[in-house]
């Protein structure tokens, strides 16, 4: 059963590689606006649940719902256009295009969605201001610093105006600085748009930016405040 | 402060850190032991070190098998020419005396359907006759022997006018394989007891000494090239795959120099896994070369068809490619590692990024057409050694300036390229970004299709030529025999059966023999150029020259001196001589004196008629000559035919055959070049499509492994809901700028050299189109081909588990 008013919402998730469960029965939700830390030691299924919540991977069992959207009954393509419009991700590493510069990385997503070149790199500079990393326009990301990088990355994740946006350690490559330089850009402009942030993380220090915790163990989920 | 604690002598300090391992051994113990451990990775490194292995060895296979064919050039030629020096002896320079063990032979050569047979009729003089190679014995009267082709065609169901045309002879058995030049040779070896020594020669053995032409320089010039076409890729291809599974090979080196393993080291042990690669590869070149050479015998290049064991490369050689090739796949991987250094926590590559420099990129084609040019603008002898090199060096600086050029073209054409839509933004970024691993795969493209266009040119030009004479020369539907005349009778009843031949429109002949002055005591005859005494009907006589009147007695002196200038004296009351000197070395015969009638009257040979020259000197008819009194008389006949009346030519090469098996013909109807240039053609086109398949595959190897390398971002791009297609298409772009920027430059290469070489020759200027246009539609194939096969890799590669990092 979904929680009132959420989001994104996911029951009784299961999931397993091989022999080994990566998700046991694990519950989910998030509200518009809504920043939730996804936290748990190493190999305790974030990851996992995070691809499942992004209809990236499908769970062995349970369901995804997503507005009105059941992502579980979706199709793959589908899923993926889902993701074009209304998901916006951040990574640790690797994912900005190499070949690519800043601005063209910034305005790839809402060029996959049919906008135009122009139209898309006119937006795709207004969030390279809003990162503050408007100065790098025409570099490549192998000539900008980790910091910056992932300020691109946080801009190509809000270029589209997403509804939710996933975020997998997006400061685990970065120094403290600049990691809370990052997350306090994300958690701000996110606000600003409504958006929900999924924010996995093994850091207590960048959970602080969240409005609610959960702790991923074993597959389990345990929400902090004591609400699913 | 003491900082060191003084001890009692003797008393043993076991805090002394042990000593320093034992410096490595070096030289070539060093390399043995590296390059081995380099195997060992190679042997047990995995589904990919296996896959990296596979497709060096596929590669060295290739290239191995390409030289040792390359190799086995000289040995077949000798094994064909070999064969057919043992078996033949028509001319024997100083004919023996009639013995027990002497034989009478003549060639009676022939042709069916445009397909020649060659054919020999033997007499024995007595019970111990020499036989050729390839039969114990000689057939008996009115049998022969066959060689197995020959034995097919003849049994096959259509070919009854063949088997007409050797109906006198029964086939008692086959000829073996040393008597014939090749597996699918069509001959035979006939008994005739009609054979006289007018009509064959007279040998005591079989076995002529000869020696075969050197190769021609249009003939170098295209082994250099094809050599050239071919290797390259196959060198290309062998660099591409020592790259593949360059990132966990990285890894692992990374892992030893953090464990104590130098840079020189790891490059040793590098070179090791390839060589491991290579050696398979040279295992399975040989076993390539050893299966392709039983293609032999069904394999027929400008008339050369050989047998397996022919297909053998000299020792040496087999020698130099066993050693040079490892090594070379060696230096191929040293060399790729260059401005990389492996240190303990990876990979740190120290080369700027290359900035691809034109002038010395240009100067190789430059300096090839700088070679070539001249030779076409000023035609002269190109046979000469100087001529030679300038030719094949030319063509192989153009065909490598080529491979030159193609990184800096790729380079600028896609640095100026903007906008369009993002597959196309994402395959030009990549391309802007490192060209160069595609580009080096391509460079193979153009060499082979440069060459192969080039090549094609070449044939194309030189067999045109060939079609506009015979084209010109076949114009009119005849055909000429010649062979011994024995009389003017025997010329008739010649005559009269060709008339009745099915097809046959006309027939005109007479019988000819050379007549020159009677010696005198102040002239010596030996190098006088003879006359031609023509012997026939007025019926006959009148169809080669304007005669005013003619009957049966009348004689007619000719203004149809060869030479102007020469007087040879064949004049209205001389006395000539019949039996002139042939201008042999053999001894002046005894002249056989005649005196030309005073009463013979002048004549005008016909003009040039149907492209043949007539020659007469004297004509005459029949009663006013006995032809028992001139010397080896021979008959000439002219035969037209009909082309609408079917196997016309072949009823007529019946006729002729059944009259006398030694005549010979002389005509344009088949033009034994076209065979022999379509197969070189056709063999070209294959060459060149295999070639391109092989670039595909380098390619392929090439675009996985930028896959592979970058499956994290692919599998980001999935997680933003990046369509399939979206990455598919850009796939597509980033294999087609590179194949058609090379197909451009190739074509424009390979048709400049052709052209050039062309005029080289001098021969006109004909590209065939619709072969450039294939070659290019292959290309485009390729294209589509590597694509095709890139997008399961990039599929798989773009699924989430790629996210995954625990």
């Amino acid at each position: 059963m979904t929680p009132e008013g959420s989001l994104l919402a996911a029951e009784g998730l299961r999931k397993a590689y091989g022999p080994t469960p990566a998700l046991d029965g694990a519950d989910f939700s998030i509200h518009p606006g809504e920043v939730v830390a996804v936290m748990g030691p190493s190999g305790s299924g974030k990851s996992t649940l995070l691809h499942c919540l992004a209809g990236i991977i499908r769970p062995d069992s349970g369901t995804v719902r997503y507005g009105t959207h059941a992502l579980t009954e979706l199709t793959d393509a589908q899923r993926s256009a889902l993701r074009r419009t209304d998901f916006g991700f951040v990574f640790q590493f690797g994912q900005l295009v190499p070949e690519l510069t800043c601005l063209e990385n910034v305005a790839l997503p809402l060029r996959l969605n049919g906008t135009k070149r122009k139209d898309a790199e006119r937006q795709a500079r207004d969030w390279l201001a809003q990162l503050e990393v408007d100065g790098v326009d025409g570099q490549r990301p192998g000539e900008i610093s980790g910091g910056q990088g992932q300020r691109v990355a946080v801009a190509r994740a809000l270029a589209t105006r997403p509804r939710v946006i996933f975020a997998d350690e997006p400061t685990g490559a970065l120094d403290s600085l600049n990691g809370e330089r990052v997350l306090t850009l994300l958690t701000n402009a996110a606000r600003d748009t409504n958006a929900a942030v999924v924010l996995v993380t093994h850091e207590a220090r960048v959970a602080a930016y969240s409005d609610r915790e959960i702790v991923v163990r074993d597959g389990r989920v345990k929400d902090m405040a004591g609400r699913i | 402060m003491t900082l060191l604690r003084s001890r009692p002598h003797g008393e043993r300090d076991t805090t002394v850190p042990a000593p320093p391992p034992a410096p490595p051994r070096t030289g070539p113990a060093r390399w043995a032991r590296d390059l081995a451990m380099g195997m060992r990775f190679a042997a047990g490194g995995g589904r990919e070190g296996w896959i990296r292995t596979a497709l060096t060895a596929a590669g060295v296979a290739l290239g191995v098998a390409v030289l040792l064919f390359c190799a086995s050039a000289p040995t077949l030629m000798n094994a064909w020419h070999g064969r057919e020096k043992a078996r033949e002896n028509l001319g024997q320079a100083h004919p023996p005396p009639r013995s027990d063990r002497t034989v009478l032979y003549a060639h009676t050569d022939t042709v069916f359907r445009g397909t020649a047979i060659r054919g020999r009729l033997v007499r024995p003089d007595g019970a111990h006759p020499p036989a050729p190679p390839g039969m114990r014995h000689l057939p008996g009267p009115g049998e022969m022997v066959v060689s197995p082709a020959l034995k097919d065609l003849l049994a096959a169901p259509d070919n009854a006018l063949l088997r007409a045309r050797l109906s006198s002879y029964r086939i008692v058995g086959v000829i073996g394989d040393e008597g014939l030049k090749g597996p699918r040779e069509l001959t035979y070896l006939a008994h005739s007891d009609a054979l006289s020594e007018l009509t064959g020669y007279r040998i005591d053995r079989f076995g002529k000494s000869w020696d075969p032409r050197p190769l021609t320089t249009p003939g170098l010039v295209l082994v250099i090239m094809t050599c050239v076409a071919l290797m390259t890729p196959v060198m290309v291809f062998i660099g591409t795959s020592v790259r593949f599974g360059n990132e966990r090979r990285e890894r692992r080196l990374a892992a030893l120099r953090l464990v104590g393993a130098d840079v020189r080291t790891t490059r040793r042990i590098a070179s090791g896994e390839v060589l491991f690669g290579s050696l398979l590869g040279l295992l399975g070149g040989g076993a390539l070369f050893l299966a392709g050479r039983l293609l032999a015998p069904s394999i027929t290049l400008w008339d050369i068809n050989v047998y397996p064991s022919d297909v053998t490369p000299g020792p040496l050689a087999a020698l130099l490619i066993t050693v040079l090739v490892p090594t070379a796949a060696v230096l191929v991987t040293l060399v790729a590692q260059r401005g990389v250094t492996v240190e303990p926590l990876g990979i740190v590559r120290n080369r700027p990024p290359v900035r691809r420099r034109l002038w010395w990129r240009v100067a190789l084609p430059v300096a090839g057409t700088a070679l070539l040019v001249p030779m076409a603008i000023r035609p002269g002898p190109i046979d000469d050694p100087l001529a030679t090199g300038c030719l094949a060096g030319g063509s192989t600086l153009l065909l490598f300036g080529v491979t030159a050029l193609l990184p800096w073209l790729v380079d600028r054409v896609v640095g100026r390229l903007r906008g369009g839509p993002v597959t196309w933004q994402l395959a030009v970024r990549r391309l802007q970004l490192s060209s160069g691993p595609a580009t080096r795969a391509v460079s193979g493209i153009t060499v082979a299709l440069a060459g192969a266009v080039a090549i094609h040119m070449l044939m194309t030009g030189s067999q045109a030529g060939y079609a506009a004479a015979y084209a010109e020369s076949g114009r009119v539907p005849q055909i000429s025999l010649w062979g011994n005349g024995a009389s003017w009778q025997q010329t008739e009843r010649l005559l009269s059966a060709l008339r009745a031949t099915p097809g046959v429109t006309t027939a005109r002949g007479l019988l000819d023999a050379n007549a020159g002055r009677m010696p005198t005591p102040d002239h010596d005859t030996d190098r006088d150029l003879p006359g031609i005494i023509g012997v026939g009907t007025c019926a006959e006589l009148r169809k080669v020259a304007h005669l005013p009147s003619c009957r049966d007695g009348d004689a007619f002196v000719t203004d149809g001196h060869r030479d102007s200038g020469t007087e040879r004296g064949l004049t209205p009351g001389a006395t000539i001589n019949l039996n002139p000197p042939d201008a042999s070395d053999e001894p002046v015969p005894a002249p056989r004196p005649w005196t030309v009638p005073p009463s013979a009257r002048a004549a005008q040979l016909a003009p040039l008629q149907d492209g043949h020259r007539l020659y007469y000197d004297l004509l005459l008819t029949p009663s006013v000559l006995d032809t028992n009194r001139l010397t080896r008389p021979s008959v000439e006949a002219l035969v037209r035919f009909d082309r609408d009346t079917p196997d016309a030519v072949e009823h007529i090469r019946n006729t002729a055959a059944r009259i006398d098996p030694t005549m010979m013909e002389g005509s344009s109807i088949d033009n034994p070049h076209d065979r022999q240039y379509d197969g070189i053609r056709t063999t070209i086109f294959i060459g060149a499509v295999v070639t391109l398949l092989l670039i595909g595959a380098g390619l392929i190897i090439s675009t996985v492994e930028q896959l592979y390398e970058r499956r994290r971002l692919l599998s980001t791009l999935d997680a933003y809901g990046t369509r399939r297609a979206t990455l598919g298409w850009s796939v597509l772009w980033q294999t087609a700028l590179p194949v058609a920027l090379g197909l451009a430059l190739a074509l424009s290469c390979g048709l400049a050299l052709g052209s050039l070489l062309l005029t080289i020759i001098g021969s006109d200027v004909i590209v065939d189109w619709p072969v450039v246009a294939g070659m290019t539609a292959i290309g485009g194939g390729v294209i589509l081909f590597v694509t095709a096969l890139s997008l399961p890799p990039l599929w798989r590669m773009m699924r989430p588990e790629g996210l995954r990092t625990e």
